[in-house]
């Protein structure tokens, strides 16, 4: 449980501090208190759990999600990923402090940290999670919080911008194949682990890491190359590592943290964790040294030739992410101690001087090598941080940086490949680039005297108790590595080891000592050597090009588009139905044929529901044939009846009243509808389609014949379908014969009450949000709760907008006469009567809160299509449709959560008549008081409401929506 | 038999749903839209596990009589609700377009494009 705890504690901090009123309560100081302080603690709390670790091996927390695919929420600390967090947590509260003094405007910082505070969680779960599915989803998170990181400042900044989509389009990119990778991946070690299991995921480390015959499995290749493609990007690798000098626009502090210390080393975590079952292949092992060496070369080689004091930084980042990944790509594993020295180095020196840059830029406002200087005597402190981290990440003897330089020399004599010489010229010569990187950091920035006077103005003194406190580690690491990174890292290699400072004067100390020369004189002759450095073509300007082509493509794509919604139906149908015809998913003749029945003997039942069949075919063709409008809609109203009729035959009398209320409904929607839409377009319309022009005849085939093919595929799918029933064996029977346990006579009720009742839950809700639609559509403008306008100034908008429009139902106002109010006047209140009734006495007949809704919204309709709208408005003040609307909606949701607290289950059915002992009281009225009844009630406000908000938006006056008008507006502009 | 002049109907309003989606004026495919509702409905009541003489009420189940699926019934039910929802969406739809583009031909629309 604890490791949810503290992977979800960021989160909650992130949330805490986006609250409107956290800036209110805390200032900015306080906010960097709480937020390195929840950091802080997490760190405390995850290394609590560092003798279960050692003790165990991994703890494993698992929550069921979804277990019958495999797929849990479960959480794996070990040695490695406790490693991961520390550092995450460590590193983070330093840099959550820093941010505190490196932000000059509150509402800047709390932004900030709401994102950094957000990316800490997603990291964490990253390194904690015990899913490759799940951990793909904080993977994610990290790109997107990422991009918003990098793209900080991307309001006014281009470059911002550019580079926040850079980073997303390369790491998401990469994700994409990493998600083909590991659902790959999930299934092949499913097939391992439970051979006669079918398709089974096994995506949790727990099992995926007892799957050790995987790497001879011949899905192999894809999968190693899509998940390596994944950690390549992400810890940008060559040739992806272009997107990390690019994400530098970030604000420094996210530098920092981000793009150094921890995302940049998800690839890398995912490697080490996958590394025991996937490194026995030559092509794992291959893949990463080759492309970690060629990456560490890159990085080191143009990190000197940078002016820029952060892209140095980064480059210099890439070289050394090149490294650890080719450590870990070193055969038999004999690198992973190397690698996670080096990671634990590489997050104390590199954090430091982005810290350290920071705080120059944040003094100096400048970054660039070449203007600055000579900054000692005024930031003694940076410079003492800036002497240690450099030399640390020089290799210099005795500083942390050191001891790792040492173990992945070490780790590479011991390699013993074809190429083992290669490869150690390599480790060379991009060591003493990097060497050389760190004396320039160090001269160039402090010592040299500047060209030009700096600005400079103070910065505030705790910007430098995170930098001091991180190269205080990087100078004392290396003194304590019995006591700390010895048992430390214990747990996370698989072999046993030794580290030592100072292992004597033998040839891995003599390259050392060579390298640090090296990187001396490169660093005197620096002029001409960074003067060479070029190259013709960089990976940047191939991913410009893409982008250029992407776009094209695109442009080019969209000349084939028409642009008629139309057509696009008629090519996804049409494909749908030669897909059809093609494959043989369609019976032949000769089985249609059989189909055909032989015994033509039909009861007097079947000939009624055959008799209202052909009715609601003959309809149907009457829709296509006829030209009116007005007619169509009334040949589709008898459509509607037939089929309610059909379900009283088919005995289903609640299907039946609610098919026969709503169709009702629906008819006169149409109808009403069709008086809102001007004669002249109707009718311009019917002319067009009737006496049409030349592709008229050829589009008619077109159309006839796939609407035949899709018809032709139903009537074949739902013959097999009526003909293999499951007759007896069918959950319907368990309905029935349970259907007493929740004291409801009518088992339909029961089962939209009871059984489905969470189904029921959602359907309304959905209704709702289509009547919204609706409202949002038509009465765009209307102020909520207007209850009445003055009903002249109704008739007179309406002339000034629609002299022309509307000769048959022009407004509902015309309905109004004195027959039509008084019918108006009487059918509510009888309806809400029968509704009512509907609802208390829905148990044991037909009828139950959907016909009750569907009742009062019709009887309401009719008030609003006699009297218009500000009359029913003036007439109804009680009916507010949206509040009834959400009392229904309220109701429903607290119904089912009251169970909950009864402690049962979500939406169970309770007795309260008994419950509360008044089961006589109640009984005598012929009723029940239970949980289903008071959500038939629900079920009846919120179609009720529903309805009504259909009817006002219907209703409301389509000169005083400004939806149509201001959109004609908006349709013009972007022409 | 039944069951097939049931598919047959199923078959054929299914089909005229689609024809009126296909067709240029927007307000018949909003009629066709509501057909193909009605063709599902009619399929799903159609496809009850079994049939029965009586309506799905626990007296006359506990009476012996075979009644009607009610499962199926009951999904109909609410989809029936639902698919009306749905349905004044689409109309809302058919009237906004012609209230902004004056007209309720889909081929005088091609803003999709742009």
């Amino acid at each position: 449980m604890e490791l949810v705890f503290i992977s979800a504690a960021p989160f909650v901090l992130a949330l805490a501090l986006a609250l409107p009123i956290a800036p209110r309560i805390l200032n900015q100081t306080r906010q960097t208190l709480l937020s390195s302080l929840v950091m802080a603690a997490l760190f405390a709390w995850l290394l609590s759990f560092f003798p279960s670790v050692q003790n165990e091996g991994a703890v494993v927390q698992t929550f069921d999600w979804a277990p019958s695919l495999g797929i849990s929420l479960s959480f794996y600390l070990d040695g490695l990923s406790l490693l991961f967090a520390l550092i995450i947590t460590g590193v983070g509260a330093l840099i959550f402090f820093y941010a505190g003094s490196y932000f000059d405007e509150a509402s800047e910082y709390n932004r900030f940290m709401i994102w950094l505070s957000g990316f800490a969680g997603a990291m964490l779960s990253v390194v904690l999670s015990g899913n490759l599915l799940m951990m793909f989803v904080a993977w994610e998170l990290t790109s997107v919080t990422s991009f918003i990181l990098i793209g900080f400042k991307g309001a006014d900044d281009a470059e911002a911008r550019e580079g926040a989509f850079k980073a997303l389009f390369v790491t998401g990119g990469g994700a994409l194949a990493l998600i083909i990778g590991i659902i790959m991946l999930s299934v092949a070690a499913g097939q391992i682990l439970y051979p006669e299991a079918g398709l089974r995921f096994a995506a949790d480390f727990s099992e995926i890491l007892r799957a050790s015959s995987l790497a001879q499995h011949e899905w192999y290749t894809l999968f190693a190359i899509l998940i390596i493609l994944g950690g390549f990007t992400k810890s940008a690798q060559f040739p992806f590592h272009f997107w990390l000098p690019g994400a530098m626009s970030a604000p420094t502090p996210a530098s920092a943290y981000l793009h150094s210390a921890t995302m940049v080393k998800a690839g890398i975590y995912l490697f080490a964790r996958l590394s025991p079952v996937m490194y026995q292949n030559e092509l794992w092992s291959g893949t990463l040294l080759t492309t970690g060496l060629l990456t560490m070369l890159v990085g080191a080689f143009f990190a000197v030739k940078q002016r820029d004091l952060k892209a140095l930084l980064a480059y210099s980042t890439v070289s050394k992410l090149g490294a650890i990944v080719a450590m870990l790509g070193l055969p038999g594993q004999i690198g992973v101690k190397a690698a996670l020295v080096g990671i634990i180095a590489h997050a104390l020196y590199k954090s430091a001087l982005f810290l350290v840059a920071g705080t120059i830029d944040h003094a100096t406002g400048a970054r660039d090598i070449d203007k600055l200087g000579g900054l000692r005597q005024r930031m003694p402190a940076m410079f003492a941080v800036t002497v240690i981290s450099a030399l640390s990440m020089a290799g210099m003897p005795f500083f942390f940086g050191f001891v790792a330089k040492e173990v992945m020399l070490d780790a590479m004599l011991r390699y013993e490949g074809s190429l083992s010489l290669l490869v150690m010229l390599a480790l060379i010569f991009s060591a003493a680039f990097t060497a050389m990187a760190a004396y320039m950091l160090i001269y160039d920035v402090f010592l040299k005297q500047p060209r030009h006077k700096l600005h400079f103005h103070k910065p505030p003194s705790l910007i430098r108790l995170a930098p001091l406190l991180l190269s205080a580690l990087s100078l004392s690491l290396g003194f304590l590595l019995e006591p700390v990174i010895t048992p430390l890292l214990t747990p996370a290699v698989p072999k046993s080891f030794e580290l030592h400072l100072f292992a004597g004067f033998n040839d891995v100390f003599a390259l050392s000592l060579g390298i640090l020369l090296a990187g001396f004189a490169l660093f005197l002759a620096r002029r001409p050597v960074i003067a060479r450095i070029d190259l013709p073509l960089s990976c940047d300007m191939i991913y410009k090009e893409m982008l250029e082509y992407i776009g094209w493509a695109g442009r080019s794509v969209l000349h084939t588009q028409s642009g008629y919604v139309r057509y696009y139906l008629s090519i996804i149908l049409g494909a749908v139905s030669l897909l059809l015809l093609v494959s043989n998913t369609l019976p032949s003749w000769g089985e249609i044929l059989s189909y055909i029945p032989s015994d033509l003997s039909l009861t007097i039942t079947d000939l009624a529901k055959v008799f209202m069949l052909i009715l609601t075919v003959t309809a149907g063709i009457l829709t296509v044939v006829v030209r009116e409008h007005v007619k169509a809609a009334i040949a589709y109203g008898v459509i509607g009846y037939a089929i309610g009729v059909i379900f009283l035959i088919e005995h289903a009398p609640d299907v039946a009243l609610v098919q026969l209320l709503v169709e009702t409904m629906a008819t006169v929607l149409i109808i009403i509808m069709l008086g809102r839409i001007r004669t002249r377009t109707r009718y311009n319309v019917i002319q067009n389609l009737w006496r049409g022009r030349h592709s008229y005849k050829l589009g008619l085939v077109r159309d006839l014949v796939i609407s035949f093919t899709i018809g032709g595929a139903v009537f074949i799918f739902s013959l097999i379908a009526l003909r293999n029933r499951p007759e007896q064996q069918s959950i319907a029977q368990w309905h029935l014969d349970n259907a007493r346990l929740v004291a409801t006579e009518d088992v339909v009720g029961a089962i939209v009450a009871d059984f489905r009742g969470t189904d029921t839950l959602l359907e309304i809700a959905v209704f709702t949000t289509a009547a919204l639609g609706v409202l949002t559509l038509l009465a765009r403008g209307r102020q909520s709760g207007s209850a009445f306008v003055p009903r002249t100034a109704q008739v007179g908008s309406l002339r000034e907008f629609d002299d022309e429009v509307v000769d048959e139902i022009q407004d509902a106002t015309s309905l109004s006469t004195p027959f039509t109010r008084t019918v108006s006047y009487i059918v509510l209140p009888i309806a809400i009567l029968i509704g009512i009734a509907q609802i208390l006495y829905g148990g044991v007949g037909p009828g139950d809160g959907f016909t009750a809704g569907v009742t009062i919204g019709l009887a309401v309709s009719l008030w609003y299509i006699v009297l218009g709208y500000d009359e029913a408005k003036r007439q109804l003040p009680w009916f507010r449709p949206e509040i009834i609307t959400r009392l229904g909606l309220v109701i429903a949701i607290v119904n089912a959560a009251i169970p909950l607290l009864l402690g049962r289950g979500f939406m169970e059915h309770v007795q309260y008549d008994q419950e509360l002992g008044i089961y006589d009281l109640v009984g005598s009225f012929g009723l029940h008081l239970t949980s289903s009844l008071i959500f038939e009630i629900a079920i009846a406000i919120t179609v009720m409401g529903g309805l009504g908000i259909i009817m006002e938006a219907i209703a409301y006056p389509a000169a005083r929506s400004n939806g149509g008008q201001q959109s004609t507006d908006a349709v013009h502009a972007t022409e | 038999m039944i069951e097939f002049m049931f598919a047959v109907a199923i078959g054929m309003l299914f089909g005229i749903g689609v024809f009126q989606l296909l067709r240029r004026d927007l307000i018949k495919a909003a009629i066709g839209f509501a057909i193909l509702f009605s063709a599902i409905n009619l399929f799903f009541v159609a496809v009850g596990a079994f049939e029965g003489d009586f309506a799905p009420y626990v007296s006359n189940v506990e009476a012996g009589r075979s009644t009607s699926d009610p499962l199926v019934q009951a999904l109909i039910l609410t989809a029936i609700v639902v698919s009306f929802g749905s349905f004044s969406l689409v109309l809302g739809f058919v009237n906004i377009i012609s209230r902004r583009f004056d007209t309720v031909d889909s081929n005088d629309i091609n803003k999709l494009k742009h």
